[in-house]
């Protein structure tokens, strides 16, 4: 599953950055518009070990900002799946929230939290919780009708034993979840990092705009990319085994 | 009859008119040349003679169609240039010397500012800075990766001072660092930021001053008019009417009598800024445009040009010279 996913990242980057380059080729664009193979190599050798440095660190704030946006959502999502007035509630508000563009919201946290982690943190939850939430609501509100009706008419579905048949019959859907949310995750603490925060990869990236240096961007992009890819390939195993796990017990 | 006759041909004689006049303008429309010009940054006191030279139709004197483009932190004129977005641009000179040395093709036809607008304003109350070395022990702001970080190290390189002098700390668009005193000097565009930011302190009873990288012999070049080497070749009329056209409607704008039309045509894009402290931004543009009546506006100052390549060279933004005084091409202006 690593591997596969390792193998796709690389062909996705190879075509974009060759699609890149036939341009600058067919174009005849200058090495500032695009930047050429040579160029790039040179940058990536030069930048790689700062830039993995950036990204380590934008990759744990987002790891985290991740397992707090899944627990999050889990219990609101839980709590919202019934077709209540709370349930109705929260995703109304869950809708609304999301809607607000978050470099609007951003200098309300930087003045409330100043630049640092707990900026980076609390944007990247907000970028990846919403789309979770709405995603475990839609999951847990959707009853497994033939297992559940056997509990209830025998008197014993109880709430607890609701989540867990739902989330069973769902594992595949909640991991493809909790995977793609890393992606967001990732995005919303680089967007935190490029618009008020000092360090990581979001911040670099924003450095090397100021300099006009498309060079810096693509290795960024790289490393990026195959950080995700390996942390998602990792959820993905995770999930794989819980359900194994699961299904035995 | 008669009357009906002498109708009809009244009524003839002016549909004749309006579908001659039509005609003709439509000519003038399809002779006229269509470029782009993409500003730096937003339109606002900065950007008032390229609005100006547009709404008061000294491009369409020159026979030609110019769309403004107003420009952003995401917006990069040189790029647009060499892919055929505009054909007209305002680069700042670290831009175009950074292109230069990825091999862009691309030329300066007038600076647009004399005095570089990027200064840095502090509380002149808590302390005052009148040499380089007031700047010992105090919080700078700067921008990384932006021009007024190579301008603050041009500044302390001048001054033979080290970096662990001062402290430098990290700004963006959020000025509460510098309201919360965080940061004592921060870096400003005089001519706008510099002027609200004074009003908000002021309100507050405090007293701000504007520490001026020019008046101590770091002239960095700020925004210019740019377009590409083929544009160059291939129409040289047309980038010598854009450039006329364009550093008259600078000229006119610049001179007094004219704030009010100004205003206007500026007020038409930045509707956040108040006429009022439109008309403070003006006044501190125009003696930055044309500090000295004698050189006319859009004049190339070639020493500050290569001052500024030796700055980048020496802070090694730049791997080598770039020779940027080569790519320096003043027009012909009345």
């Amino acid at each position: 599953m690593l591997h596969r996913r390792i193998f796709q990242f690389l062909i996705v980057y190879l075509l974009g950055i060759g699609l890149l380059f036939g341009l600058k080729l067919a174009l005849n664009l200058s090495d500032y518009v695009i930047p050429g193979p040579i160029g790039v190599w040179h940058t990536g050798q030069a930048e790689f070990p700062r830039y993995m440095g950036d990204v380590m660190d934008t990759f744990a704030v987002a790891v985290i900002g991740q397992a707090l946006s899944i627990m999050m959502a889990l219990a609101v999502g839980v709590a919202g799946r019934r077709a209540t007035w709370f349930g109705s509630f929260i995703k109304v508000a869950a809708y609304n929230v999301q809607a607000y563009p978050i470099v609007a919201i951003a200098p309300i946290l930087f003045i409330l939290l100043g630049d640092g982690f707990l900026t980076r943190l609390f944007i990247a939850a907000m970028i990846c919780y919403f789309p979770l939430l709405l995603s475990v609501i839609g999951i847990m509100s959707e009853p497994v009708a033939d297992i559940e009706h056997f509990y209830r008419v025998t008197g014993r579905l109880r709430w607890q034993l609701e989540v867990k048949i739902r989330a069973f019959e769902n594992l595949h859907k909640l991991t493809t979840v909790v995977s793609g949310s890393a992606t967001l995750a990732m995005a919303g603490t680089i967007v935190a990092e490029f618009i008020a925060a000092n360090a990581g990869i979001g911040y670099s990236i924003r450095i090397a705009l100021y300099q006009s240096d498309l060079s810096k961007i693509l290795v960024a992009l790289f490393i990026i990319g195959i950080t995700l890819s390996l942390y998602q390939g990792i959820l993905e195993l995770l999930g794989a085994g819980l359900k194994k796990t699961w299904a035995s017990g | 009859m008669k009357p009906r006759i002498t109708f009809f041909r009244l009524t003839a004689l002016v549909l004749l008119l309006i579908v001659g006049s039509g005609l003709m303008a439509a000519g003038e429309v399809l002779a006229r040349e269509r470029v782009a010009y993409r500003l730096k940054w937003l339109i606002n006191a900065s950007t008032a003679g390229d609005v100006f030279a547009l709404s008061q139709g000294f491009f369409s004197r020159e026979g030609l169609e110019v769309t403004v483009k107003a420009g952003g932190p995401e917006r990069d004129a040189i790029r647009e240039l060499e892919l055929g977005y505009a054909q007209f641009g305002v680069a700042s000179a670290d831009q175009v010397i950074r292109a230069l040395a990825k091999g862009a093709p691309v030329v300066v036809l007038a600076q647009l500012f004399q005095v570089n607008p990027l200064q840095w304003i502090y509380r002149a109350d808590d302390f005052s800075l009148t040499r380089i070395q007031d700047l010992a022990g105090r919080t700078v702001g700067i921008t990384y990766g932006g021009n007024d970080e190579t301008i603050m190290r041009a500044l302390l390189a001048t001054a033979g001072m080290g970096e662990n002098q001062v402290r430098l700390a990290s700004v963006r668009y959020d000025y509460t660092p510098f309201f919360q005193n965080q940061v004592q000097v921060w870096p400003v565009y005089r001519n706008t930021q510099g002027i609200f930011l004074s009003d908000k302190l002021m309100a507050g009873g405090e007293r701000v001053a504007f520490f001026d990288p020019s008046e101590y012999g770091v002239r960095f070049v700020a925004n210019s008019v740019v377009t590409s080497q083929k544009m160059m070749r291939q129409h040289p009329q047309t980038v010598q009417q854009f450039t006329r056209a364009l550093l008259a409607g600078w000229q006119t704008a610049m001179e007094p009598a004219n704030e009010t039309a100004v205003i206007l045509a500026v007020g038409e894009h930045d509707r956040d800024t108040s006429q009022a402290v439109m008309h403070r931004q003006l006044a501190v543009t125009r003696q930055m445009i044309q500090p000295d009546p004698d050189v006319p506006v859009g004049h190339i100052d070639t020493a500050a040009w290569q001052q500024t390549e030796q700055i980048m060279i020496r802070q090694k933004l730049i791997p080598g010279p770039v020779n940027v005084i080569d790519r320096l091409k003043p027009q012909q202006t009345p």
